[in-house]
């Protein structure tokens, strides 16, 4: 308890226990009036040991030992950067000792032992990896989401075949209470022998429990085809699909745009080149292609253009 | 000249451009609201060689151009040495629903925008002229959800075998590579490089080749495609302002669009294609299978608008207090009637 002191304005967790610790990079504590005290101003530097802070950066004490705290963020830091994994190395050896490298970087920076160099160590590491951070830092993120997903799944899963248990309970022990007033009503009204009635109730209790216990050995291989992931990832697809709106408009069909070029029909960019108008016009040099220029548009413009308005006279003016 | 001049009743002050003021204002014969863009003349000097080519090239083209998807030119009037230019009037943009996040964008919603883009563009392309400034922000959306293609500030004829056009067109951010190389001849693939950029955008919410400078723009491309080889573009060591890359390795595009399908990756493979040859024209993009696709684009009406627009509009619309207010009031005076 002592442990939960504001540095700056001296309150306990016993004089207020609605304080709350927060903690910033250096692994100094504050607590959270005094961290908005701090920023009143714009920008603040910690009380104890004097290093500019981030506001943002202020986090929820979660730890007690403020040491761990700030280990566990820097932890954070560094492996953002050191993302490398096992598959990527040839060795054991090797994995193992980029490892160790970051385990000491991370000391280090944690016990404040030479920090300059381990910074510039991290430094020359981001600048050499730079594809291979970048890279690693996408497969994760998917990796991270794929596993969400599929968590997400079993949870409902489970969801669903905790109902069904539920209601299958349910519907025994409604069974058992109509099975047990029958044999009571057979009991009552009955002219056979009782204890005949109990044989045969007997009887019967037995094989339905028999039939049940088949039922069940017979569902199990049904479940089991449902959790291989194979399937699972199908459904996953599915199931994130957006739902289907379905009062939309028509479905688009490809309409060609009409012209009335009052004139007749010039030829289309199959024609220019069987019938070999191209060979009238200088062919795109390699330059001008990889420009996105063919020989086809002058092409094909020329020959509009010259047929366009051939049909005209001043009644179509008119009209 | 002095009776057009107080056909439009001014209503509010819009934009402001470089070339250019824009005001809402409304048709005093026919009430409808349109757009009046005022063109700025400058100082004497500046005007000395005629009206600006940004706005003489507007009224050239958009005077024969009529397309649903098209801005429509309706007017044209001088007034002291003013011209002023009368626009369809658009509610908002592109850019502004893609930047807005409380919209949702539907695979319907992206498929309706990029259809009336495209059928626009097909419409400009046959009619021979590129629009060289295709972005988010010149696709301008109406309240009914009809998007039609602005600013033709910098659009151009095309086909002569002869002409040499600059290269210094399109906002980087959606200009094609051919042009960052420097080519002087080009078709209309430059603006199908836009328009897949733009359904990128319309995607991923963020431009998908934010550059900085024109060779942070190739990296950014060569970053996703890999490097342009002569296999895969042949002839483009030949363009002008070429240099060679360090070597990027291609990325899927699954893996930028997760949330796409299959027909639509289809279509931004067809359109985002390093070699201009091997892009897809508008006419073959229109036939892809993603538009003829369920589900079927979203009906106009029906797509969503941007928070400002929607807050506008509810304001507009009578509150209960009122109404039961202007009742009250039709009673009294029918009371004054009766007296």
């Amino acid at each position: 308890m002592d442990d939960f002191i504001c540095p700056r304005c001296r309150t306990s967790k016993f004089q207020n226990p609605s304080m709350k610790m927060m903690v910033n990079v250096c692994g100094h504590g504050l607590c959270e009036s005094c961290v908005d005290l701090l920023f009143l101003k714009g920008s603040g530097s910690c009380p104890e040991c004097r290093i500019p802070l981030r506001r943002n950066n202020f986090r929820v004490q979660l730890f007690e030992d403020s040491a761990v705290e700030k280990e566990v963020d820097i932890r954070k830091r560094v492996l953002r950067d050191y993302n490398k994994r096992e598959e990527d190395f040839a060795t054991l050896q090797e994995y193992n000792d980029y490892l160790e490298e970051v385990e000491t970087i991370i000391f280090n920076l944690t016990n404040d032992i030479d920090i300059v160099n381990t910074n510039k160590r991290i430094e020359q590491y981001k600048r050499d990896n730079k594809e291979q951070i970048l890279k690693s830092k996408g497969r994760l993120g998917r990796e991270e989401y794929e596993m969400e997903e599929m968590l997400e799944f079993e949870k409902q899963r489970e969801e669903e075949r905790k109902k069904v248990i539920q209601l299958e309970e349910v519907e025994i022990k409604k069974k058992k209470i109509r099975e047990k007033e029958a044999l009571i009503d057979e009991l009552m009204f009955s002219n056979a022998d009782a204890k005949n009635i109990l044989d045969t109730f007997a009887q019967q209790a037995q094989q339905e429990k028999k039939e049940e216990e088949e039922e069940e050995v017979r569902k199990i291989p049904g479940k089991a085809t449902q959790f291989s992931t194979g399937i699972q990832f199908g459904r996953q697809s599915h199931s994130t699909f957006l739902p289907v709106p379905t009062d939309e408009g028509p479905i688009y069909v490809y309409k060609p745009l009409e012209f009335d070029s009052d004139g007749p029909k010039p030829p289309n960019d199959i024609d220019i080149v069987e019938k070999h108008f191209l060979n009238h016009v200088r062919s795109e040099t390699d330059t001008e292609r990889a420009g996105g220029y063919k020989a086809n548009i002058a092409c094909l413009r020329a020959l509009q253009d010259a047929m366009m308005g051939l049909f005209h006279s001043k009644k179509s003016i008119k009209s | 000249m002095t009776n057009k001049l107080n056909k439009y009743e001014k209503i509010e002050f819009l934009g402001e451009g470089q070339f250019a003021t824009v005001y809402k204002a409304r048709d005093v014969d026919t009430d409808n609201i349109v757009a009046v863009k005022k063109i700025k003349l400058g100082s004497r000097q500046e005007a000395q060689d005629g009206i600006n080519r940004t706005a003489l090239r507007e009224i050239k083209l958009l005077q024969e151009l009529h397309h649903l998807n098209i801005i429509g030119l309706l007017d044209v009037f001088g007034h002291m040495s003013n011209v002023s230019l009368v626009f369809d009037f658009m509610d908002t943009d592109l850019e502004v629903i893609i930047k807005d996040n409380t919209i949702i964008l539907t695979t319907a919603n992206i498929k309706s925008y990029i259809l009336q883009t495209l059928q626009g563009l097909e419409y400009l392309h046959l009619n021979w002229i590129l629009h060289r400034d295709l972005k988010p922000n010149n696709l301008l959306v109406n309240a009914n959800g009809v998007l039609k293609v602005g600013d033709f500030g910098l659009a151009k004829l095309y086909g002569s075998p002869n002409r040499i056009n600059t290269h210094q067109v399109v906002t980087r951010w959606y200009r094609p590579p051919e042009l960052l190389f420097g080519a002087k001849q080009y078709g209309t693939c430059i603006d199908m490089w836009a328009v897949g950029c733009i359904l990128a955008e319309l995607l991923l919410r963020v431009p998908l080749f934010p550059g900085v400078s024109d060779l942070d723009q190739l990296t950014k491309i060569f970053g996703v495609f890999g490097n342009p080889t002569e296999e895969n573009w042949p002839g483009v060591r030949g363009l002008s302002d070429y240099v060679d890359f360090k070597p990027f390795t291609p990325i899927p595009l699954k893996s930028i669009f997760t949330a796409a399908g299959d027909d639509l990756l289809d279509l931004i493979e067809g359109l985002l294609v390093l070699s201009p040859i091997g892009r897809r024209n508008c006419t073959e993009s229109l036939k892809m299978a993603f538009f003829s696709n369920k589900p079927a684009p979203t009906a106009g009406p029906k797509l969503p608008l941007p928070q400002s627009l929607r807050k506008a509009r509810e304001a507009q619309k009578p509150t209960l207090k009122r109404k039961l207010l202007d009742k009250m009031e039709g009673d009294i005076l029918a009371k004054r009637l009766v007296f």
